[in-house]
């Protein structure tokens, strides 16, 4: 299963990197939320799958798309003057980031406890304890990005609307 | 139960999901088709004419021409599968599927029906379990993914009906889904929990406790949302005879078209079982405590089609509205009302109710 999931997330990545057509580009994108989705499942959090699909999927990607097909350009545009330096910068940049990760997991302190006890039962998240866990325990963070998403609204309504 | 399962070489548990997959899938599938005969039928009844009756079964009973979906669904397989030249081709074969999977996996998590315990073991009549921790938030998640078969089919047509219906479907669910939501959090709010099994027994077997009678606000946003998410009339922005043609599936022909046809009709059905499990009980059977397993299939069944039927019959008497009055429905009328009976649900149990 995590196989699959992964497979899928990381197809859909690279498709949505390699594909010129932007739609198409999009449609690949789905294909990872939902894998990433699934994944989440995997992780015993069915709640962060279903938000992932009903925010992500459902609402923004549908959004982008939209605007995609508004805008009437569905081809990528090609660069005016080809600069393959970025190529070789962006693969080392990759190259060292996935590198470091795979050090940082392999030298994690969770690591080595899991390979000494076993690893536990996890329990299924549920909405109630992502409440609780936003109410009592960060529930400062929360109201800031309550606020900041209230003030990006607000920004958005200001700068489509001409005349208030 | 458990004799069927050992003589098919399967645990009881894999053989009643076996039948629970096949009873969901192939009920919600023949449902939609027998759907479409009582759209048309119902149609010729509201505006008095007969409808079709002319397909026979052997050429020889007649049955209130019920043979009618048979002879659509034949002649459908048989028809010339045409794709438009400047189509998009692999997303105009994907599109009737992106559409008609999610409508069917809609269903997957409504309980259909009381669970028992036969042989120590509880079967319960859902597909997915309760307890499963996604709960009502799974049927939101599926019919987000609903959007995506318009739009693709609208977009890979290269038609400007096609992309205008499409564009104008997929603003409007996107749109609806908001005042959707609000609806559905008051009623995790008074329920207590997320998981349909909980939102029904929370409703109890009294007519007067069930949710359409502490939350009438809800239920009218939430029944209101439910047409632009299936994309019916009054809301059907996706089509338009009179504007756009057949909008998002004007290019579609042969089984493509059955397809896209069918999802609409799956998602009637999910959406009239959404609205008898969270608003009318699900399989509670008024005044009786407890039960039969088949009674309460049976009530839910009757609610479901209630409701099937109710889509069908607004379809038919009310007038469509232009898109801009269904923006301002939707934003300045639903939204408003369904965070009011948010606040107001809320206002109340911090009274103590």
């Amino acid at each position: 299963m995590f196989i699959t999931f992964a497979l899928i997330t990381l197809l859909g990545a690279l498709g949505m990197l390699l594909q010129k057509n932007v739609i198409m580009a999009g449609l690949c994108m789905v294909a990872t939320f939902f894998g990433v989705a699934g994944l989440f499942v995997l992780l015993a959090n069915p709640v962060a799958a279903a938000l992932q699909i009903i925010v992500y999927t459902g609402a923004i990607l549908v959004l982008v798309l939209f605007v995609i097909m508004m805008l009437n350009s569905h081809e990528e545009e090609k660069a005016q003057a080809p600069r393959p330096i970025q190529r070789w910068v962006s693969l080392a940049l990759v190259a060292a980031l996935a590198f470091g990760s795979v050090k940082l997991v392999l030298a994690s302190s969770g690591l080595k406890a899991l390979g000494e006890s076993g690893a536990a039962v996890p329990q299924a998240m549920t909405l109630q304890k992502v409440g609780t866990a936003l109410f009592a325990d960060h529930l400062l963070g929360f109201e800031v990005a309550g606020f900041l998403l209230l003030a990006a609204m607000i920004g958005a309504v200001a700068l489509t609307k001409r005349n208030l | 139960m458990d004799k069927l399962a050992s003589m098919l070489h399967m645990t009881p548990a894999i053989f009643w999901m076996v039948v629970k997959v096949v009873i969901v899938f192939a009920g919600v599938m023949s449902l939609a088709a027998v759907w479409t005969w009582v759209e048309r039928r119902g149609s010729a009844m509201i505006q008095d004419r007969i409808g079709p009756n002319r397909a026979r079964l052997f050429g020889r009973w007649p049955i209130l021409g019920l043979a009618q979906i048979a002879a659509d669904g034949i002649k459908f397989f048989f028809k010339e599968d045409l794709v438009p030249t400047d189509a998009n081709k692999r997303l105009f074969w994907l599109a009737p599927f992106l559409a008609f999977v999610p409508a069917l996996m809609g269903f997957a998590v409504i309980p259909f029906g009381k669970s028992f315990v036969s042989g120590g073991q509880t079967y319960h009549l859902a597909l997915l379990d309760p307890g499963n921790g996604m709960g009502m938030l799974y049927p939101l998640a599926i019919g987000g993914m609903a959007v995506y078969g318009v739009l693709v089919a609208a977009w890979s047509s290269n038609n400007k009906w096609s992309i205008l219906g499409g564009m104008r479907a997929s603003a409007a669910m996107v749109s609806y889904e908001i005042g959707l939501s609000l609806a559905v959090i008051s009623i995790f709010m008074t329920t207590g929990g997320y998981d349909p099994s909980e939102v029904i027994s929370a409703q109890g077997h009294l007519p007067w406790a069930w949710n359409i009678v502490r939350q009438p606000l809800g239920f009218i946003v939430f029944f209101t949302c439910m047409f632009a998410e299936t994309n019916r009339l009054p809301f059907d922005f996706a089509e338009g005879e009179s504007e756009i043609v057949a909008g998002f599936n004007t290019e579609y022909g042969s089984m493509k078209y059955s397809l896209l046809a069918l999802a609409e009709y799956s998602h009637l059905m999910t959406a009239s079982a959404l609205i008898a499990t969270l608003y009318f009980g699900g399989w509670q059977v008024p005044f009786v405590k407890d039960p039969t397993v088949m009674l309460s299939v049976a009530s839910f069944l009757l609610k479901m089609l209630f409701f099937a039927w109710v889509f069908v019959w607004i379809r038919w008497t009310v007038p469509r509205f232009r898109y801009d009055q269904l923006m301002h429905l939707g934003w300045k009328v639903m939204l408003p009302l369904s965070m009011a009976n948010l606040i107001f649900h809320a206002w109340r149990m911090s009274q103590g109710h």
